[in-house]
């Protein structure tokens, strides 16, 4: 029903037509396990406009819509929550196959603050693949109330990629992530690994959302 | 890039969570006793029947008195109807009989037409149901209540060839059966998506049905929906066995309970009712104009005069549920209205409520069964036809040797 | 002492030390070997089971949850 469709939803909510085609700034794939809040951050950065689709050839919606930050427009798609992306299941399937069509995009990891290994584990699977990442470890107020403190600025110097703390159900921290966006790395996982056995000195950098790159001075 | 083994992956992400996270001494909250307690058997099955029942009831006050009935049926007969009436040209041609129905009817459901029954059935009488639904179905889902009810669900389920998750299409099954047609994607395998779908269309009545049960035959509503779930279990186990396909067992994620918030779930029931106004109303409307096409070339009388000796004599009942049946395909609650007024035996009449309830799904939720596939829907009517053969023949032999038949 | 998840009792807890089948999507889901898992419930006739482990709390199949082997010596906390 394309014509209904362009009354329910718009791909750009700068209020310029539907196929005018905005300026895109890039993609940003918001990747995590199902369950950490993701559609949450989703709304978030996107506001009201949101289109869902099915993936062509399955029954797995994916939700797409738009963040303006800056004068900036990024294409944000909500990727179908996934535990890995060696799919077992039609979800990650499609999770594997969006990955795949958007090398150049900038990945956001959603992490559970209260159940981080699982989330770890996909983040380190994004990692490999080479894409630009930054990290937002959601639901950080649901890990204060059950006494769980994440070291983001450490998580950060391990990484190498920028790590906010983010509670997409109170909007703490989404002004961060959306300051961060620029400064996505790809991140080198044997300089992480040489991280963790204490051979590499850390980054000496402290400040939020900065991961060391030296590029800035 | 490394490429990492899944184990190597694993210690690595364990190392990475040994330095970044501290965790405290763990005290039990609230939340957590809760989430215990509604997954364990004993005290989470009664819960289960708890919320909803309570959900229950706020649909069939909201949608079915307050919002179909009390605001729906007049906005649409007092209003509507009369003023469409009144600006469509020609009473007598095709194209009004199409569109607006009979001219001399006075209310939305028996003018029969693609801008009156068809827009009435759809936005009054489906749109409020399907919106207390979704809303359900939401808080339900953001809460983390879900997956508890689909742990429990999935015991019996999983024995009928099903996934504790269908539990979510059944339930949804009971507002409308038009949002659980489309819910059924939530199953993994095509199996157990079609096997989902057909057993919703044939033996979940939807809430206008029970409504109007619960009004005319009070007295034999639980054995009516006992009748149909034991067909639901039966025929379900048995579709399980004969196609062909695998069921897997089921492996999810327990979340902790957490406060649905109004942004989320107002966005979601958005998206969820825009997408029904979408995928659904459309077709409705086309069903209906079909109806009428096929009412006009006759087919529907000589269907009926030549199904009208099958069904007194396999079934067991009077040929006056003929008409009702004819109407059922429009809406399955007035149709076992119109049946009250036919004098039957206390049988007869239970008979027909079941026949009524599987013989065939109202058109939306045919239109709905279309769009999810040709395949699906042509083996769905087969299925179809198949159950009301053999359950409805087995009713009458029950019947006949209870010696009520 | 090594039982199946299946055979655990309301509440023990025990170390995963090996996992029959299915290793891929138990692991994925946090069910992995050397994890400390603790038996939440069980349903009735061969029902679905539920554990914590870790951080996470898993419901599965009895056939699946057949396949992982756990050894009660080692329960301690995580």
């Amino acid at each position: 029903m394309r014509l209904l469709d362009r009354f329910f939803s718009c791909h750009c909510s700068g209020g310029t037509a539907p196929d005018a085609g905005c300026d895109h700034e890039g993609t940003l794939l918001l990747i995590g396990n199902p369950n950490v809040g993701k559609s949450a951050l989703f709304n978030r950065l996107t506001g009201g406009s949101a289109t869902v689709s099915n993936y062509p050839g399955t029954t797995v919606d994916v939700t797409r819509g738009s963040l303006i930050a800056d004068h900036q427009v990024w294409e944000v798609i909500d990727v179908p929550g996934a535990y890995s992306l060696e799919p077992r299941d039609a979800a990650e399937e499609v999770a594997t196959r969006i990955v795949a069509e958007h090398p150049d995009a900038v990945a956001v990891a959603v992490l559970d603050a209260t159940r981080i290994e699982r989330g770890l584990y996909l983040l380190l699977q994004v990692l490999e693949g080479g894409m630009r990442t930054v990290v937002a470890v959601n639901m950080i107020d649901a890990a204060r109330a059950k006494g769980v403190l994440v070291d983001t600025a450490a998580l950060q110097q391990l990484l190498g990629v920028p790590v906010v703390s983010t509670a997409a159900t109170t909007g703490e921290g989404i002004r961060d992530l959306v300051g961060i966006l620029h400064k996505a790395q790809v991140a080198n996982l044997a300089t992480v690994r040489d991280r963790l056995a204490g051979k590499t000195p850390q980054t000496r950098v402290n400040l939020p959302g900065c991961a060391g790159c030296g590029r800035c001075g | 890039m490394t490429s990492l083994s899944m184990d190597e992956r694993w210690s690595l992400a364990d190392a990475i969570a040994g330095r970044a996270v501290r965790t405290g001494v763990y005290t039990r909250s609230l939340a957590d006793a809760l989430g215990d307690l509604t997954i364990s058997p004993l005290t989470g099955i009664p819960v289960a029947f708890a919320v909803l029942y309570a959900f229950w009831s706020i649909f069939s006050s909201f949608a079915g008195d307050l919002a179909t009935d009390g605001f729906m049926v007049k906005l649409f007969d007092a209003h509507w109807l009369p003023w469409l009436q009144s600006v469509w040209p020609d009473p007598q041609s095709i194209l009004y009989f199409l569109f607006v129905g009979d001219p001399a009817a006075d209310n939305c459901f028996e003018a029969f037409g693609v801008l009156t029954s068809g827009l009435f059935v759809s936005i009054g009488v489906v749109l409020p149901a399907v919106f207390i639904f979704y809303l359900t179905m939401t808080v339900l889902e953001d809460s983390g209540y879900l997956p508890r009810l689909a742990v429990l669900a999935d015991t019996l389920l999983h024995r009928i060839g099903l996934h504790g998750y269908a539990v979510v299409p059944m339930i949804l099954g009971l507002g409308c059966n038009v949002p659980a047609i489309t819910a059924t994607r939530i199953l993994e395998t095509d199996k157990q998506r079609f096997m989902m779908m057909t057993l919703i269309a044939i033996f979940i009545p939807c809430g206008a049905q029970l409504g109007i049960m619960l009004a005319v035959i009070p007295e034999s509503v639980g054995l009516v929906i006992f009748t149909l779930l034991f067909g639901f279990a039966l025929f379900g186990f048995f579709f399980s066995r004969l196609l062909p396909g695998e069921n897997p067992e089921i492996l999810i994620d327990v979340p902790p309970y957490r406060r649905p918030t109004i942004e989320n779930v107002s966005r979601k029931l958005r998206i969820r009712t825009m997408g029904f106004l979408r995928e659904a109303v459309p077709f409705v409307l086309l069903g209906v104009l079909l109806v009428n096409i096929l009412y006009l070339t006759g087919t529907i009388d000589r269907l009926s005069s030549a199904l009208a000796p099958i069904f007194v004599v396999w079934f067991g009942v009077p040929p006056e549920t003929v008409g009702p049946l004819v109407a059922a395909f429009l809406r399955k609650d007035l149709a076992v209205a119109q049946l009250s007024t036919i004098p039957m035996t206390a049988y007869q009449m239970f008979a027909s409520v079941i026949l009524v309830s599987i013989y065939f799904p109202c058109v939306a939720t045919f239109v709905m069964l279309l769009q999810e596939g040709w395949k699906f829907l042509g083996g769905a009517i087969l299925a179809l036809m198949t159950v009301v053969f053999l359950y409805g023949g087995l009713i009458h032999l029950a019947g006949m040797l209870l010696g009520v038949a | 002492m090594k039982k199946a998840i299946t055979d655990l009792e309301y509440g023990e807890t025990g170390t995963i030390v090996e996992i029959l089948g299915f290793r891929q999507e138990l692991n994925s889901l946090g069910i992995r070997t050397g994890k400390n898992v603790k038996m939440i419930t069980r349903q009735p006739i061969k029902g679905p089971v539920v554990v914590i482990a870790g951080d996470v709390q898993v419901a599965m199949g009895c056939e699946l949850a057949a396949g992982v082997v756990v050894d009660l010596g080692t329960g301690g906390d995580r």
